[in-house]
């Protein structure tokens, strides 16, 4: 992560046509919740990820962590290089619990 | 452009919880000439990666008044004061025991927490059931802690920061502390990977990582990184609003707001992990460990899938309390770390001890007398 | 813990070619796929491939397919299917769903090989059920032969949206438009011509701005767009669809990558977030590679010979391979990378806007670039498209430097020359006589190689066109024939539709039509 300093925002917040389009499909989240967010002083891909949820539904940012991060790098006037990824995590495709817990640490011989 | 801010009437070391909450508090009484630094992104460390549980019960007395102020005092109103809907519930703790075995381990808690003044008392399997009618017959009996609860820790961690961001403090992302200088003889200037920051006082609250910044001016706090992991489940119907604990400790956690299950632990076999990890990886063994913990007490939970799993570290400290101190012997340095993985519901308490200690020189609302810096005794 | 010498991680082109080359070699192998069936995106693909040969050039996706997993039998290659790789943990432990349960493997060496997902746009609406990738369509029509919709618009011109478009055309789906945001049709010109000539409008510099209708798509809302990529107010026009298909682009499937600790980094030529590999694909974490789309998006015969490097590279590391066998090897698959890697559409020339010639020094269709196809007027500057001969002949409209040439094997006269360099255009030899066989036009993975006679009959000329739809039309049957913008020019007399099954399912179909029209007919609409 680059440096980056952070004051609170001196101009108004100015709202856009297109602010109730949903970007983030799984968890409903809209681009006026992450333009705000931005505003509000969240400045990295996982900082508005944790503040908003987006890219923590079932698709865990597969499809809308280009989308949203576009978003942000557009509001902060910076490159998406340096927002930071979503980092990938266990379990990569959602899992019963019940699967989870029934583990087979010696495989047979295939 | 004006000049890039340098000094401070406080130079805040660490971007978590702690250090957003005294950042709100001192702001609140009027002091915003402050600079928070944090090395990756805010509440990164244990602040964002906790099961967020708010409670008092099996508290050691000594942090307990942090506890009490925390749940008495701050909680219920702290999302307004915020903004933000921190998600915070008050509908109690279930510390669940299925031998008889953990029957004498939660005894031996409530006594502790009675003795103390807290509402804490054993319940029957079928009364915990009653209470919680989700949980499996096994349970044999449990301890009840009814003003108990849980908050969402990126909401309230994010809304420490968003507000005192709004209220004029300084935060400076990506810049590594690598030292504290004195000058003087008091601590006054922090050494980063991004040359040096100015403060009329120093507060280091930087998790695991203070222990060896706190070395830099000669003061050694016996913590060591732990490991925990946490697994989330999908979106389900509203099952339960208790903050869940198990006397056996195989998992612990909630069911959030969102309707997602939050439910951490760890597998036994992570505390000699420590040293090796770089990163915060989970583990192959924990998640699955984790799920067996709850298809015991919670086998309708079944067929909830689990849609990540993350791993979280937090700074334990010998003793398993926090350091919350003035550094008497290095003037201009006060500490807040330690908080031994149980840090996130009494935090806002924390943030206004702090707050205290750097405007008024002592803590005056809260007893944090026992968390001094300098207890720590060998056993001989 | 049971454990292989490779696992690799996801069984298409880049994973099974890796297991097929480690299995050979001697080792012990286990590829998991979390799908029913294997080969990943090959088994949607009913496209001829481009490339060589040795690329599986002209070989339908799916064939290609079938024969890597026949190999990867042959070989012994342990291949688990609905079996998801969950986690890639510290010592390469790999955790696996399978049959209800998570089981533990260690390996000693790991192929991440999960290719990619498809883009998504925002816009309104574009949540709307009928808003759906390109490859969803290709999997609906291909895999379990459902339409995707009855008229659909076609977001993106890149080579998926392109493939695609042609997929909805001979699945009897009315592709309204194709439309781009960039200035320019980012596909092979082919894919696009053999689009274009059947009508369907190509619109670059458009996007989608909202998909009309609440429950499903009942039209969609195009406007053009400025050198910013946003709407023109103004410029709105309203499409009647009930389907909007997107293409545009696809990002790596890098979770796995991200989990194990390889460091990662955003490459937008690349496709977005990839893990960092050396030129074996070798992550940061020693003995994990990544292959194939997941490292950076490419086609499939790329991400087959990426496995293989993979795997030799594994191999060389665990002591099924000397240095020198490795040197050899490894330097004829990246010098046949490198041939997919040369020409105007390779990875290092992506979004570049510069190049106006051909290597040949031909002008480049703007034509082509703009609308789809390319005028008469510009393709005079190609002498493998020429008319005017006498007797049949090959007219060759292959027009941008693509790598390919299996129309230099396709004619048994050597009528077509390509040379080693696979991009160069093709020539045609005029000192050899066209049989009329037809083999080279239905050898063309583009589309492009038309037979012209111009006297067979006085006064009426034939064409003869690469013809994908079916059923086939009857001789002596009557149409339209269309030229390359899809715009009908006059009446054609089909003469025949031969479809050998050397032709693998491109027919040639040879229409009769007044000669002045032996150059501009280039479709046949029954």
């Amino acid at each position: 992560m680059s440096k980056m300093i952070r004051t609170a925002p001196t101009t108004a917040f100015q709202e856009m046509p297109d602010d109730n389009m949903i970007i983030c499909r799984c968890e409903e989240i809209t681009k006026g919740e992450i333009r705000r967010a931005v505003y509000d002083g969240f400045r990295t891909t996982n900082e508005v990820k944790r503040w908003l949820r987006c890219g923590m539904g079932l698709c865990q940012g597969q499809t809308c962590q280009r989308n949203f991060q576009n978003i942000i790098a557009r509001e902060l006037g910076i490159p998406v290089a340096e927002l930071g990824i979503i980092t990938g995590r266990c379990p990569v495709r959602p899992v019963e619990i019940q699967t989870f817990a029934d583990e087979v640490v010696n495989a047979e011989e295939a | 452009m004006a000049a890039e801010k340098r000094t401070a009437d406080v130079v805040i070391i660490g971007g978590g919880i702690v250090a957003c909450a005294t950042a709100y508090n001192l702001a609140k009484r009027g002091m915003t000439n402050i600079l928070v630094l944090e090395q990756k992104e805010i509440g990164n460390g244990g602040s964002c990666r906790n099961a967020g549980g708010v409670r008092q019960s099996a508290r050691d007395p000594r942090e307990l008044p942090l506890a009490m102020h925390a749940v008495s005092q701050i909680w219920p109103t702290l999302g307004e004061e915020l903004g933000c809907d921190v998600e915070y519930v008050q509908k109690g703790n279930l510390r669940l025991g299925i031998e008889e075995k953990h029957r004498t381990v939660l005894e031996n808690h409530v006594k502790k927490s009675t003795d103390v003044g807290l509402d804490v008392w054993m319940v029957s399997g079928d009364e915990a059931r009653e209470i919680c009618p989700a949980m499996s017959e096994r349970v044999l009996c449990a301890s009840w802690c009814p003003t108990d609860g849980h908050a969402n820790p990126l909401k309230t961690t994010l809304g420490y920061y968003r507000r005192a961001l709004a209220m004029g403090v300084t935060f400076v992302s990506g810049v590594t502390v690598t030292g504290i200088r004195k000058v003087r003889g008091r601590a006054r200037l922090v050494e980063t990977t991004d040359g040096v920051y100015e403060g009329e006082q120093i507060l280091l609250c930087a998790g695991y990582e203070s222990r060896a910044i706190a070395n830099t001016v000669g003061i050694d706090v016996p913590v060591e990184r732990q490991f925990n992991e946490v697994l989330v489940t999908e979106a389900c119907p509203r099952s339960f609003d208790v903050m869940i604990g198990v006397a056996g400790g195989e998992f612990y956690g909630h069911q959030s707001d969102h309707g997602s299950f939050v439910l951490g632990g760890n597998s036994g076999l992570q505390a000699f992990e420590s040293n090796r990890r770089t990163r915060f990886a989970t583990d192959s063994r924990t998640a699955p460990s984790i799920s067996r913990g709850i298809m015991t007490y919670f086998p309708s939970l079944a067929n909830v899938k689990v849609v990540r799993t993350w791993a979280g570290a937090y700074d334990q400290c010998v003793d398993v309390l926090p350091v919350i101190d003035r550094i008497s012997e290095v003037p201009g340095l006060t500490v807040a770390f330690g908080f031994s993985g149980h840090g996130f519901g009494i935090a806002p308490a924390t943030g206004v001890a702090v707050s205290e200690l750097l405007l008024d020189g002592a803590s005056t609302t809260i007893d944090i007398s026992a968390l001094t810096y300098d207890r720590f005794k060998a056993k001989g | 813990m049971k454990r292989y010498e490779m696992i690799i991680v996801g069984a298409g082109p880049a994973g099974l070619s890796a297991a097929i080359e480690a299995a050979a070699l001697g080792m012990d192998v286990a590829v998991f796929d979390e799908n029913a069936r294997p080969g990943g995106q090959l088994f949607k693909q009913i496209h001829k491939f481009f490339g060589s040969k040795e690329h599986h050039a002209k070989e339908r996706g799916f064939r290609i397919g079938e024969d890597l997993l026949k190999q990867a039998e042959e070989t012994g290659v342990h291949v688990f299917l609905n079996a998801t790789v969950m986690g890639i943990y510290d010592e390469k432990e790999v955790m696996v769903k399978m049959d209800g349960q998570v089981v533990h493997y260690k390996a000693d060496t790991v192929i991440i090989a999960t290719g990619a997902a498809e883009n998504m746009i925002p816009f309104k609406g574009w949540d709307t059920p009928g808003v759906i990738g390109a490859g969803a369509a290709q999997a609906l029509m291909n895999l379990q032969g459902v339409m995707p919709g009855k008229r659909v618009l076609m977001v993106g011109s890149g080579n998926v949206g392109l493939v695609v478009s042609f997929q909805l055309l001979q699945a009897g789906c009315e592709v309204a438009a194709v439309i781009d945001a960039a200035p320019r049709i980012g596909g092979y010109g082919v894919h696009a011509s053999k689009v274009a000539r059947t009508g369907v409008p190509f619109m670059t510099r458009h996007t989608v701005v909202e998909a009309l209708g609440t429950d499903r798509v009942e039209g969609a809302v195009i406007a053009e767009v400025d050198s910013h990529f946003q709407p023109i107010p103004g410029t709105e026009k309203t499409l009647d669809v009930d389907t909007i298909c997107i293409a545009v682009g696809l990002s790596p499937m890098s979770q796995l990558a991200d989990s194990a600790g390889c460091q990662m980094e955003f490459a937008p030529r690349r496709g977005g977030n990839v893990p960092v590999v050396d030129e074996f694909g070798e992550t940061s974490v020693r003995g994990v590679y990544c292959a194939g789309d997941v490292a950076g998006i490419e086609e499939a015969s790329s991400a087959m010979l990426l496995g293989r490097i993979s795997a030799a590279h594994a191999a060389v590391s665990l002591g099924y391979l000397d240095q020198e066998s490795f040197d050899q090897r490894v330097s004829s698959y990246h010098a046949s990378l490198g041939q997919l890697r040369e020409g105007m559409f390779a990875p290092q020339n992506r979004g570049r806007t510069d190049i106006t010639q051909t290597d040949e020094g031909f002008a480049i269709s703007q034509s082509l670039l703009a609308h789809g196809y390319v005028t008469e007027e510009e393709l005079k500057a190609f002498p493998a498209a020429a008319t005017g001969k006498k007797g049949i002949h090959p007219v060759i409209e292959c027009t941008q430097n693509i790598p390919c040439d299996p129309c230099q094997d396709a004619c048994k006269f050597g009528c077509i020359k390509v040379g080693s360099n696979i991009t160069k255009l093709p020539v045609v030899d005029p000192d050899h006589t066209c049989s009329g066989c037809g083999m080279c036009v239905a050898c063309c993975s583009g589309q492009a190689i038309f037979l012209v006679d111009e006297t067979y009959e006085p006064g009426f000329a034939t064409v003869g066109i690469p013809y994908e739809f079916v059923p086939y039309p009857e001789p002596g049957s009557k149409g339209t024939a269309l030229d390359r913008s899809g715009a009908p020019v006059c009446e054609a007399e089909v003469i025949s539709c031969k479809a050998a099954r050397a032709m693998d399912k491109t027919a040639l179909l040879t229409m009769k039509v007044p000669v002045e029209f032996a150059s501009t007919a280039r479709f046949y609409q029954a």
